[in-house]
């Protein structure tokens, strides 16, 4: 790990201790800055500096690893709870904090930040967003984190907007309107920056919406351009929509992309096709729904695309962190991009071109025969969803959702959240009316929930086999963490928080936190302590080795 | 009982200043939230229905009965105890939870159809039984020994689900099957866990809980036992009930008074 040197300001010691770096600019003599500007070049060394989580996925390839190996496979037994920041409105929890230079933002329900001392998770300020009270969310007040980028702040919010708010006070910058949220339109994802510029997408696939994500001017707010996810009818792709279909298409973004700087490429994940469970009114493939886009950053052009479920029938967004990493497959080395899919698949991409390579089931699913060369699912009939129900695995929640996966540069190992579930999907008609939800039909599940299980798979990239598992009970819709101390920390359901050995998957350290874990755990030091960071129920966690 | 009285007094305090309190904040109250509901008939519980598959079914099960995303609504509710209650939460949600409520645009009608047809899932009207009530509950307290494991109203067992409310969650044909057939859909709470300690020796019970480390346990003397996974030699759950069939045991007519008894174990209405 990196020194970090004590920064002393007028022989006061500052509450957050400044790492020393080489990037950062100087901080002025008696005012001394908690943190230092996050520059575009620190962001694309991320890995460089182990001690702060600067984005979402912890770096641009979205690995969600963190360098830190202070805690690892034989120690991480003498965790112990640092401090507990409780969030004042009661909606579960799904944010991952962010954190510079000893400071610390997370997001809350429904739309507001605090900035906290990350040491000891006393505040520093807040910002409240205001938002009307007629919102259309089909799920839950949720936001997922920020983006950083120089001192300003990047957020999501419920009636579909991006802010942008001063980090060292919590002031609004700017603040700017995506789309109409009468219409069906949401925000819950944290923004991605590349470069100077604000990369976001939108929520309200149960509405009717039509998906898009956008590039914004990081300084004015201005937008750049606007990838949509559903092709217009100048385009040929937009056949593959019946009629007018397109137009309440869905295809939605809501989870945050990854970005490879050599490329200058844009990956990100679209959401289901609506209505969701009626597939009758928008005969074809769907494109590009339930797909892997890769954009160009300059231009937002499509570079290419990789549809998971063709014409999906059951709510199985490809709203997943896209994975990036270059590995020897077949003594070639290749830059791939790794996803383990609602739909209950694991795919090892190139992305480069976007030539399907690997994909093998990583759960119970019950509705393809297996995917051929191209990565197409081979449906088996008689599994659409229909008036009197049709019993299918994975289930409406799918194999795995957008909780974070992880993957370890050092085991090589991708690491999956795996929910071996099923339901009865129901077919229903309904028309479309703006601002109403719009999904024909619906999931439930046929046994009780101790029929079913989850696990934590851990998953060979190269060849789509599984590695090791560790069984969950009775189930959990919780993100994971890869560390460099060869550990894997999630959680359950149930409100365990737990770290595994991730060579080998054995159970090392467990806590109970209570109350269900849906967020994804991340890491962080200050002061040359390492510090692991879960949100559950309504509260934030930091844990850390005993003093 | 005199711990007991202590602690009543300061719980109907807190709940009378919880109920009074909103009356006063809101002097006029919203008027549709008092009118009484005009759409009962079963074509309004049909449109209900209709409404309630394409909004609601996709949390709280296309049937009503619980899903991934909401609780049961067949049971009777813990937000409600009216029908204006019932609107007020069909259409405005719950505050900081999931439950977003009926669309914006949805008409006062289409909501009042929608609490049609949850008061529908939850009907309990009498139905002519051929059973003898008051025979029955002989039968539950003697001959059956159903009370040595089941609680009504603060009295019996726990080595069974309490019947106090059974009449409301279950119907006479179903109550009959759960007589008949105890082994045909075991709530895992009812499964039995058999735990093999380090030095041997066993312990059985109703598994109370269980998780990825650990779980708890009632055993047949009604100790409470928690243990962690990582403890024990080994363990297994056993699916079936372990009540017993009342076939052979009990006559066809014994039967029908049981059923009697138990579909009138309601909660009082309000
Ligand atoms: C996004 C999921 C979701 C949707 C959609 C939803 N609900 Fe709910 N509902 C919930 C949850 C979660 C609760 C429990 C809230 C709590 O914690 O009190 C709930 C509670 C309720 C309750 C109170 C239950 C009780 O025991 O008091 C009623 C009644 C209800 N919902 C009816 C509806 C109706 C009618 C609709 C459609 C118009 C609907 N819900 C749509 C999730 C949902
Ligand atoms: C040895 C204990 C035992 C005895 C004796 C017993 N039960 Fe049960 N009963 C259970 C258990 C455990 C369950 C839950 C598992 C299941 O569904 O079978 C149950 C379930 C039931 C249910 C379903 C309750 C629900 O909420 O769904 C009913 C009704 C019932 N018992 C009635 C009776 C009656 C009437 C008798 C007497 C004739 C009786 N039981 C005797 C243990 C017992």
């Amino acid at each position: 790990m990196k020194r970090l040197a004590i920064v002393i300001a007028l022989g006061v010691f500052a509450t957050g201790v400044t790492p020393a770096s080489a990037q950062k600019t100087e901080s002025q003599p008696g005012v001394t800055p908690s943190f230092s500007p996050v520059t575009w070049e620190r962001l694309l060394n991320a890995k460089d500096e182990p001690e702060n989580w600067l984005m979402y996925s912890g770096t641009l390839d979205s690995q969600h690893f963190s360098g830190l190996d202070q805690v690892h496979n034989r120690n991480v037994g003498d965790l112990e709870l640092k401090w507990a920041y409780q969030i004042p409105q009661l909606d579960r929890s799904e944010t991952v904090p962010v954190v510079v230079d000893g400071v610390m933002f997370i997001t809350e329900a429904p739309s507001n930040v605090v900035a906290v001392d990350a040491a000891t998770g006393r505040q520093y300020w807040r910002y409240n967003h205001p938002l009307p009270d007629d919102l259309r969310i089909c799920c839950g007040r949720n936001n997922r984190g920020v983006a950083i980028l120089g001192e300003t702040l990047y957020m999501s919010t419920l009636d579909a907007h991006l802010v942008a708010i001063d980090a060292r006070t919590g002031n609004l910058v700017w603040d700017k309107e995506l789309a109409d949220y009468r219409a069906g339109y949401s925000k819950t994802a944290a923004p991605l920056i590349v470069k100077d510029e604000v990369v976001t997408g939108m929520a309200g696939g149960e509405y009717g919406v039509s998906g898009f994500i956008d590039s914004y001017n990081a300084k004015s707010g201005e937008l750049e351009w606007r990838a949509n996810t559903i092709p217009g009818p100048d385009h040929p792709d937009n056949q593959t929509w019946a009629g007018d279909s397109w137009r309440t298409g869905g295809a939605a973004t809501w989870i945050t992309g990854a970005y490879d700087p050599d490329l200058d490429l844009v990956y990100w994940g679209t959401g289901n096709p609506g209505p969701d469970w009626n597939g009758d009114v928008r005969m074809g493939d769907n494109l590009y729904s339930d797909s892997a886009l890769a954009l160009n950053h300059e231009t937002g052009a499509m570079e290419w695309y990789f549809q998971f479920t063709p014409h999906d029938v059951h709510d199985w967004d490809a709203i997943q962190v896209p994975i990036l990493a270059d590995l020897e497959m077949d003594g070639e080395m290749r830059k791939v991009m790794m996803w383990a899919n609602r739909n209950a698949f694991f795919y090892t991409i190139d992305r480069v071109t976007g030539e399907f390579l690997v994909g093998k089931p990583f759960a119970k699913q019950t509705w393809a025969e297996g995917l051929d060369s191209k990565g197409r699912p081979i449906r088996i009939p008689d599994t659409f969803p229909s008036a009197e129900g049709t019993t299918v695995s994975p289930p409406v929640g799918g194999g795995t959702n957008w909780f974070s996966p992880a993957y370890s540069p050092r085991t090589e190992l991708f690491y999956v959240q795996a929910y071996d579930g099923e339901d009865t999907y129901y077919k229903r008609d309904e028309d479309y009316v703006e601002g109403d939800q719009f999904t024909g039909g619906g999931g439930q599940r046929p046994g009780p929930a101790d029929d079913y299980q989850s696990a934590i798979r851990a998953m060979d990239p190269k060849t789509g086999n599984m590695r090791w598992e560790f069984e969950i009970q009775p189930r959990s819709t919780a993100g994971i963490m890869a560390t460099a101390g060869d550990l894997v920390f999630s959680g359950s359901v149930d409100g365990y928080f737990f770290a595994l050995d991730a060579v080998s998957g054995d159970e090392l350290w467990h806590m109970n936190v209570g109350r269900l874990v849906h967020s994804s755990p991340m890491s962080y030091a200050v002061d040359g302590k390492q510090y692991i960071t879960i949100a559950a129920g309504n509260v934030v966690y930091t844990f850390g080795l005993r003093d | 009982m005199s711990m007991r009285s202590l602690w009543v007094t300061p719980m109907l305090l807190a709940l009378l200043s919880l109920t009074t309190a909103p009356a006063a904040l809101h002097a006029q109250p919203r008027e549709e939230a008092t009118a009484d509901n005009l759409f009962t008939g079963t074509l309004d519980v049909r449109m209900g229905q209709r409404v309630f598959q394409q909004q609601c079914g996709r949390c709280h099960g296309n049937d009503g009965s619980g899903g991934e995303g909401g609780p049961d609504l067949t049971n009777g509710f813990r937000s409600a105890s009216t029908d204006a209650g019932l609107f007020k939460i069909v259409r405005e949600g719950i505050p900081n939870t999931q439950m977003v409520g009926i669309s914006r645009r949805s008409t006062d009608q289409s909501t009042w159809m929608v609490v049609s047809y949850l008061n529908s899932l939850n009907d309990t009207t009498d139905v002519d039984l051929p059973g003898n009530a008051t025979n029955g509950q002989q039968l539950f307290a003697g001959k059956g020994n159903c009370g040595s494991c089941h609680m009504v109203n603060g009295d019996g067992g726990r080595r069974g689900p309490d019947l106090s409310q059974v009449g409301n969650r279950r119907k006479p044909d179903e109550l009959a099957s759960d007589l008949r057939t105890p082994d045909e859909e075991v709530d895992p709470r009812w499964w039995t866990l058999r735990v093999t300690q380090v030095d041997g020796s066993l312990v059985e019970g109703l598994r109370m809980n269980e998780d990825t480390f650990s779980m708890r346990l009632m055993d047949d003397n009604e100790n409470l036992w928690s243990f962690s996974k990582s403890d024990v030699r080994s363990f297994d759950r056993v699916k079936s009930s372990t009540m017993p069939s009342v076939d052979g045991a009990l006559t066809d007519a014994e039967v029908d008074d049981l059923v009697a008894y138990l579909f009138s174990l309601r909660r009082e209405e309000s």
